[in-house]
């Protein structure tokens, strides 16, 4: 690892400071399950390293009904705990427990899991279902980030040279709504996600879909929403013929590089299935 | 630059300038001289290096020794030692979980984080909470085997367990 100046501010504001006046020779530190294993293989060299774990109002999960707010050095673990998060938003506790084995996760963030922007990040497929945003603050500014522009490009975000994300926001999800996220492992000492599919259905009393919303992660430069194929459902009935049709769509909406062929296949048949059980859950829960 | 840390490992305070960028396992191993700990991938992949940071199991490969600053560390030689051996350790020679030991130090740290958090695991519960530890000998059953051995002998882990006698 090269040499670094490591500096540990105590509030936000601190922070962004010091990143302001760094500007692109500072990296930030949370967890550091990724930047550090990128700095060992230099990938990252920053001259300056912003500690920001000593920010004492930063690690939280709440809930008020309307948005869920977690705080930027939230762990894996602390929300794979979150009875809350289990109860009312279980499609991110689904992508949750794909994250890594206990050591990352008792480390990891989920918001440095955005940061790192890997097209594989496993949070993200269902953030962009929950259409979830990201709060950040700079000198002077805040602003609210909608996570379908957060990602720019492999391993690239939208964020300044100075500017911090602070907190994740996910609005309540409504009634009568089931979501799930699928994925499959890539077979080797980490299990990195080859792809990872997230859906939301929103069903209306007739069994008809009033809104559906599809994220895919590991298939493209970044994780993407499949628009497209969340258009075909609009006010449909979920039915075999259309999902497969749903399936197809996605694919074409996907860009996978390596290992193609099986990667677009697995993109139809997981979100195929990925849509039935989400609608297996609104069913199971209006008849409760 | 160095930067001048206190942190407690194993009960022990140890004072020591370090540069940021020496990882927690480097500083336990190289300037503490504990090297029960073992660096295999060091990158976070195989867990060999996993001890426990504030009572938490982590890769201390993935952090900075200057994080450590005024925190706890328990390694494999806070479990036990060759007079008195955690249960674990006795369990792993007994039953011949190890065959070249350089993946057992992390592995019974988890373990034991297992054990005294859920003391009667499922196999399949073993198995999930010792993932993030590679192992290339054993095949992994003598030390699933080894875990639910101590998990039924033990009932929950010591009475004077590791979280207790902190
Ligand atoms: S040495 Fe730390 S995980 Fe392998
Ligand atoms: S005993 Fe050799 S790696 Fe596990």
């Amino acid at each position: 690892m090269k040499n670094f100046e490591y500096l540990e501010p105590r509030t936000v504001a601190e922070a962004v400071f010091l990143l302001t006046e760094y500007g692109d020779e500072a990296k930030v530190l949370a967890g550091g399950t990724d930047l550090i294993v990128q700095m060992k293989l230099k990938k990252q060299t920053p001259k300056y390293l912003v500690n920001i774990k000593k920010i004492s109002d930063l690690d939280y999960i709440r809930y008020d009904n309307k948005f869920l707010r977690i705080g930027a050095l939230t762990t894996f673990s602390a929300l794979a705990q979150s009875t809350m998060i289990q109860e009312n938003f279980s499609i991110l506790m689904d992508s949750v427990r794909a994250v890594g084995p206990l050591q990352i996760r008792n480390r990891g963030t989920i918001a440095g899991n955005l940061c790192h922007a890997s097209p594989s990040a496993d949070t993200a497929p269902s953030l962009l279902a929950l259409d979830a945003r990201v709060k950040t603050v700079s000198l002077g500014e805040e602003r609210m980030i909608p996570i379908k522009e957060f990602f720019k490009g492999p391993f690239a975000t939208c964020l300044k040279a100075g500017e911090l994300l602070t907190e994740i926001l996910v609005p309540s999800i409504p009634s009568n709504t089931g979501g799930t996220y699928l994925w499959l492992p890539k077979k080797t000492a980490v299990d990195e996600t080859l792809v990872g599919v997230a859906t939301l259905v929103t069903l209306d009393v007739n069994g008809v879909c009033d809104d559906v919303k599809i994220g895919l992660g590991s298939v493209a430069p970044t994780p993407i929403r499949a628009e497209k194929a969340e258009k075909l459902l609009h006010k449909k009935k979920i039915e075999d013929g259309l999902l497969s049709e749903v399936g197809e769509m996605a694919v074409d909406e996907a860009a996978p590089r390596s290992r193609a062929e099986y990667r677009a296949k697995m993109v139809s048949v997981l979100v195929v299935r990925a849509l039935k059980e989400s609608v297996r859950k609104v069913v199971s829960h209006m008849r409760n | 630059m160095k930067c001048l840390i206190r942190l407690k490992v194993n009960g022990e305070t140890y004072e020591i300038a370090v540069e940021p960028r020496k990882t927690l396992l480097d500083v336990i191993r190289n300037e503490i001289g504990l090297t029960g700990t073992k660096k295999g991938c060091n990158m976070g992949e195989c867990g060999a290096c996993t001890v426990l940071l504030d009572g938490k199991a982590v890769c201390s490969c993935l952090v900075l020794g200057v994080e450590a600053d005024r925190r706890e560390v328990i390694t494999i030689e806070g479990l036990g030692n060759g007079v008195h051996p955690d249960p674990l350790q006795e369990a792993f020679v007994k039953h011949g979980a190890i065959q070249c030991g350089f993946c057992t130090p992390g592995m019974i740290m988890t373990a034991r984080k297992l054990l005294d958090e859920n003391p009667s695991p499922s196999e399949e519960e073993v198995r999930e909470a010792i993932c993030g530890n590679l192992c290339r000998c054993t095949g992994y059953v003598k030390i699933v085997e080894a875990v639910l051995d101590v998990a039924r002998s033990e009932k929950g882990g010591r009475d004077a367990g590791l979280l207790s006698h902190r």
